[in-house]
């Protein structure tokens, strides 16, 4: 109960931080002319992105309830969309993405709006906790019968006791990141949630200038099939 | 001179706006910049100090400044959105805490004019 009672201060922490930040900008808001604009613009993201996250933490209430279908999923596709939305924030951060695809696999077994947010919430924390004017990088790739996908950022490294939990398999509460602060791992907590739900598996790799986090994607079989047909 | 330091870049552009124009403001996303700005002789009027950033934290920062005579002195106004008492942190010459979530601009702009008119 203790620890139930943690994470939901630690999430609660968290999420009032994007609503702080709307708070300030709508004081802002009358004092604008020209600069108006990009205020307004920056009041949208901010609100989106907490909004997402108060929908992911609804979406883990309802994991148990089976309502996410497993399906085959285009792995570039999705990559490629959470990237696209991201765009604006690497820029407003000056912060650069790197996509590499070298993967032969084209379909994983996943739900599309779970994997959305798992990559979502991975490189949100990249943009986060990369150095000013540093490019994280999204890669994907085969590995041993499953699609890699792996966000790496270049700012300090996770800490241990982190990584220890992420080896385990899922974070089971979100926890304060001491090092890796602003963020209080929320993102994480639900990245290893919908992982776990996908049956694939979350880790972290620790650099001494930095961090990757990837997630393992059991692939389609019916991504063999269509490549098969594609090569016959 | 006035320091706000932030490592969320929007919260700390609000902050700076509320400052007003006109006032010496530098801004910073981390407290390791803050020390290495003050290394080079760059001693602020007033500090305004988030407490969770990257790598130290504000309470770090506090440490440091309260440790050198010429920083020992400096007004510091704590913006966070953690609860903390300010009699526990006056020591450090902690003048007033802001909570990110109720604060408005005008109560930024009086520590501003109160500590750097």
């Amino acid at each position: 109960m203790e620890q139930e009672v943690d994470g939901i201060l630690v999430a609660a922490h968290e999420l009032k931080a994007p609503l702080a930040v709307l708070r300030q900008l709508a004081f802002a808001l009358p004092e604008m002319d020209s600069s108006g604009e990009h205020t307004r613009s920056e009041m949208i993201n901010v609100s989106e992105r907490a909004i997402k996250q108060v929908n992911d933490l609804a979406k883990i209430r309802r994991l148990d309830d089976g309502l996410f279908e497993m399906e085959p999923v285009a792995v570039r596709e999705v990559c490629d969309a959470v990237s696209h939305e991201l765009r604006y924030l690497f820029d407003q951060h000056e912060k650069g993405l790197i996509i590499k695809y070298s993967n032969h696999a084209k379909l994983v077994t996943a739900n599309r709006d779970l994997l959305y947010s798992v990559i979502y919430n991975f490189l949100v924390n990249a943009i986060h906790y990369s150095k000013a004017e540093s490019q994280a990088e999204l890669t994907v790739r085969d590995s041993a019968g499953q699609v890699k996908i792996t966000i790496r950022d270049y700012g300090p490294s996770l800490p241990i006791s982190i990584w220890r939990e992420l080896k385990q398999g899922w974070i089971k509460q979100p926890t304060s990141i001491a090092m890796r602060p602003g963020s209080s791992g929320l993102g994480l907590f639900i990245a290893s949630r919908f992982a776990r739900y996908m049956n694939a598996s979350v880790g972290a790799i620790r650099h001494r200038d930095g961090t990757s986090f990837y997630v393992n994607l059991p692939i389609s079989k019916q991504a063999s099939l269509f490549d098969y047909d594609i090569r016959s | 001179m006035i320091f706000v330091v932030d490592d969320d870049k929007i919260m700390r552009k609000c902050i700076a706006r509320a400052c007003g124009k006109g006032t010496e403001l530098l801004e910073f996303g981390d407290a390791i910049s803050v020390m290495d700005a003050i290394a080079t002789g760059k001693i602020p009027n007033l500090i305004l100090l988030d407490i969770l950033l990257d790598g130290p934290d504000g309470f770090t920062l506090l440490n440091e400044l309260v440790s050198y005579p010429d920083t020992a002195q400096i007004p510091i106004v704590i913006v966070t959105s953690l609860d903390l008492p300010i009699q526990d942190l006056s020591i450090y010459g902690v003048v007033g805490i802001l909570k990110k979530d109720t604060m408005t601009p005008q109560e930024i702009h009086s520590y501003v004019q109160q500590y750097a008119p």
